[in-house]
């Protein structure tokens, strides 16, 4: 019933075999098709369909088969052309019928939008994300920071092992040295403060008013200055609530950064190295700070704060040469040395414990006495 | 032409043929053309660092779907790359929350006992799930045959539960129960599963899975011991799926059946992990020089002075020729991938399939509405996306 044999009837060119689905249902009809003012769809000598050039559109066909649709048409009526010369004819009746395509200036489109939303994500990132934790930072009520405190407590006592150095005569001298330094950094009671009892030199600071000084750092101490210098850059920590601010930062830019490289195949990687860049930068200047009040406090208590940073390099060794600043969460070591020596002046304050109170104090880890 | 080489056109006639007709599912698909679009595809990804991903997924599947012929007439994908768009936007948008959520929730449960909130992971696993499901949703309301549409019924959340618990028992078995667990969820999808108002459903039985596949999970441990041997494994390990999983799938009266060998994949699965190894080392090869060649330039320097800004300024360079090399690398990785895994396992796939009673298929009526891409868009958001 479509031997393409020609009927000539004289204005349209000759029938021509194609197939039409309905999109009503899936029954395939081998049709003819007569090109008069609209295209006309026939099976036998019924008209199944008439569809106006200008409506015709282009669908995804496999290559030597014209597949098209039409605008008035259901959705899915698919009119198949096989024939070559047919097809031909058909799309040069259709001007239209690639205009749904996107072409060049589609795709030239879709990376201007991209740049654009790029320039935009990293400018969020860059200054956005740190206006909005400085921002947010004195919003967050505090019992929430205790929250969180609270949670970081728990994490830290699980990892490190929670035992508290407390022997009495060393726990007496570490709550002076702490009460000294606190009213000196005009922060209130509610800083608790403990030593743990961890090989690692470390002390640490954590939301809601915790500091943590570990036994390997008062290990590693020569004087109680040294310590006095640790404990204000902690207090100053918390003072400028860095946990707080860190906790909307990180997460403000991991979920930025993450939105950006969506999901370029194995892009984690480069997700967690852009991020730790970022965030590097952004901890280096918060050290920095922390740093600059731990210098205001010791200056106030008429010491030096020269000693703190003696005591870091003393734990880190010089850091320059290993590894990658850029990628570093606090300052190098000798250039924070470098700025406290730069501060350093004569005592003209008391000495924050006597030397009995700074011996009981490097054993307060010992068996009870 | 030939296309009257196969025509049921009196459809309700029983045809008094010696057999039923056998009808092949063959792909017409150029092979160049495929890769110049995963390159093209690749190129632009890098320009708009990732966001064309929309765009080559629906051209990639636009391609796979328009020359994948059945019965003589091929299929089509109708979804477009700004569905794709809009529904990552809802979902992101959806998602903030939900990870505001997890987020506080985590804090409670941290606070009740510390790491106590891991179980919360399994929220995303679910969640996972159910947007595999709308996934799938989209993509069959995006596919045509013959002018009618495939669709899905069923809820994502019911699938999601039930992925879980098998999830969980497979876990708990070591993965012994994985066939059962796939033939459920198949079931269960293939259920819902509709070619315009023909019923699909899924006749795989876990047990059939099981005595082709269950001398793979005994030689698991050999190959994780003797890691080699994994991609042979794994590759057989596929092959028995996909054949179980075609020839269990039913529309109707219509049948499919796979003969896909044991041994078809694994040529496959070891090109990919040539073309790895070889793009690494070309990748490393480009890092090495990349290194020296900055570390030539800032060596000195830094040798006379411990000026810490300097050597962060010379690091800049070789941190940003690190990452344009890494996501070179990843694109090229990804081309590959979707070369051989995607395209290549297509055809093959395609190959090994053939359709039985299609006849029964001959006057479908239309049904059914294309789905939002809500779900391509969840699991884009969560990395679980398949296709």
């Amino acid at each position: 019933m479509d031997s393409g044999s020609g009927h000539n009837i004289a204005p349209p060119p000759p029938n021509a075999s194609a197939v039409y689905f309905d999109g009503l249902s899936n029954r395939r009809h081998a049709v003819s098709l007569a090109f008069k003012d609209r295209l006309e769809i026939r099976e036998d000598e019924r008209t199944l369909a008439a569809w106006s050039y200008a409506d015709i559109r282009r669908a995804d066909s496999p290559s030597g088969i014209l597949r098209v649709t039409c605008l008035a048409a259901p959705a899915l009526a698919r009119l198949e052309v096989r024939d070559a010369a047919t097809a031909t004819e058909l799309i040069s009746r259709c001007i239209q019928m690639d205009e749904h395509l996107p072409g060049r200036r589609g795709v030239a489109a879709i990376v201007g939008w991209s740049l654009a939303a790029t320039i935009s994500i990293v400018a969020v990132v860059l200054f956005g994300v740190p206006l909005a934790a400085d921002r947010l930072t004195p919003l967050v009520p505090q019992s929430l920071e205790r929250r969180l405190g609270d949670v970081a407590d728990a994490q830290v006592k699980t990892v490190f092992g929670g035992k508290i150095c407390d022997n009495a005569p060393g726990q007496a001298a570490f709550v002076k040295l702490v009460n000294a330094v606190r009213e000196s950094a005009g922060l209130d009671t509610s800083v608790q403060s403990a030593v743990l009892s961890n090989p690692i030199p470390n002390a640490f600071a954590l939301p809601g008013g915790k500091v943590y000084v570990f036994d390997g750092l008062l290990a590693k101490a020569d004087n109680s200055d040294e310590i006095a210098g640790i404990l204000a850059h902690e207090l100053g920590h918390l003072k400028h609530r860095d946990s707080t601010r860190n906790l909307i930062y990180n997460g403000g830019t991991s979920f930025l950064v993450g939105l950006l490289f969506g999901d370029i195949t194995g892009s984690g990687a480069l997700i967690f190295a852009s991020r730790s860049l970022l965030t590097a930068s952004y901890s280096r200047e918060a050290e920095q700070n922390a740093d600059t009040f731990s210098i205001d406090v010791m200056h106030r208590l008429g010491r030096s704060p020269k000693p703190m940073g003696e005591l870091m390099f003393r734990v880190t060794g010089k850091e320059g040469d290993r590894s990658l600043s850029i990628l570093a969460s606090h300052p190098l070591t000798e250039d924070r040395l470098a700025r406290m020596s730069k501060e350093d002046r004569p005592p003209s304050g008391p000495p924050l414990l006597t030397p009995a109170e700074w011996a009981s104090l490097k054993a307060i880890c010992s068996a009870k006495n | 032409m030939n296309q009257m080489s196969r025509t049921p056109l009196e459809p309700p006639s029983p045809p008094p043929l010696p057999a039923p007709p056998l009808v092949p599912v063959s792909f017409s698909g150029d092979r160049g053309e495929f890769f110049g679009l995963l390159r093209r595809g690749a190129g632009l990804e890098l320009v708009t660092v990732g966001f064309y991903r929309f765009w080559l997924a629906t051209d990639m599947r636009r391609h796979l779907w328009s020359n994948t012929q059945i019965d003589g007439d091929a299929a089509e994908y109708t979804g477009r790359a700004k569905e794709l768009l809009v529904g990552f936007l809802f979902a992101l948008a959806i998602l903030m929350p939900v990870y505001l959520a997890y987020f506080l929730a985590g804090l409670e449960a941290e606070r009740y006992r510390a790491f106590a909130s891991f179980p919360l992971v399994a929220f995303f696993y679910v969640f996972g799930q159910f947007a595999i499901y709308r996934a799938r949703r989209y993509r069959l309301t995006r596919t045509v045959w013959r002018g009618v549409r495939f669709w899905m019924s069923g809820s994502g959340w019911a699938y999601a539960g039930r992925a879980t618990l098998w999830g969980l028992l497979t876990a708990v078995t070591l993965g012994l129960a994985l066939p059962w667990r796939e033939a459920a969820l198949e079931r269960y999808k293939m259920r819902h599963s509709w070619y315009g108002d023909l019923q699909g459903s899924f006749e795989g039985q876990g047990w059939e899975f099981f005595k082709r596949g269950w001398w793979l999970w005994l030689l698991a441990p050999v190959a994780i011991v003797v890691f080699p041997l994994a991609p042979f494994f794994y590759a057989a390990f596929k092959a028995v799926q996909w054949r179980w999983w075609l020839s269990g799938i039913r529309f109707g009266g219509v049948r499919l059946e796979s003969t896909l060998r044991r041994g078809a994949l694994v040529g496959l699965y070891w090109k990919v992990i040539g073309w790895f190894v070889l793009l690494s080392a070309a990748a490393g090869i480009y890092f090495a020089v990349c290194a020296s060649v900055i570390g030539s330039m800032n060596g000195a320097p830094s040798q006379a002075s411990a000026f810490a800004p300097q050597a962060l300024l010379n690091s800049i360079p070789l941190l940003v020729m690190s990452g344009i090399g890494y996501l070179v690398l990843a694109l090229a990785l990804g081309v590959v991938t979707r070369l051989y895994l995607m395209r290549d396992l297509w055809v093959r796939l395609l190959a090994s399939t053939t359709v039985h009673d299609i006849e029964a298929a001959a006057n479908v009526s239309s049904r059914g509405t294309p789905a939002s891409a809500l779900g391509e868009g969840f699991a884009d958001g969560l990395d679980v996306a398949g296709f």
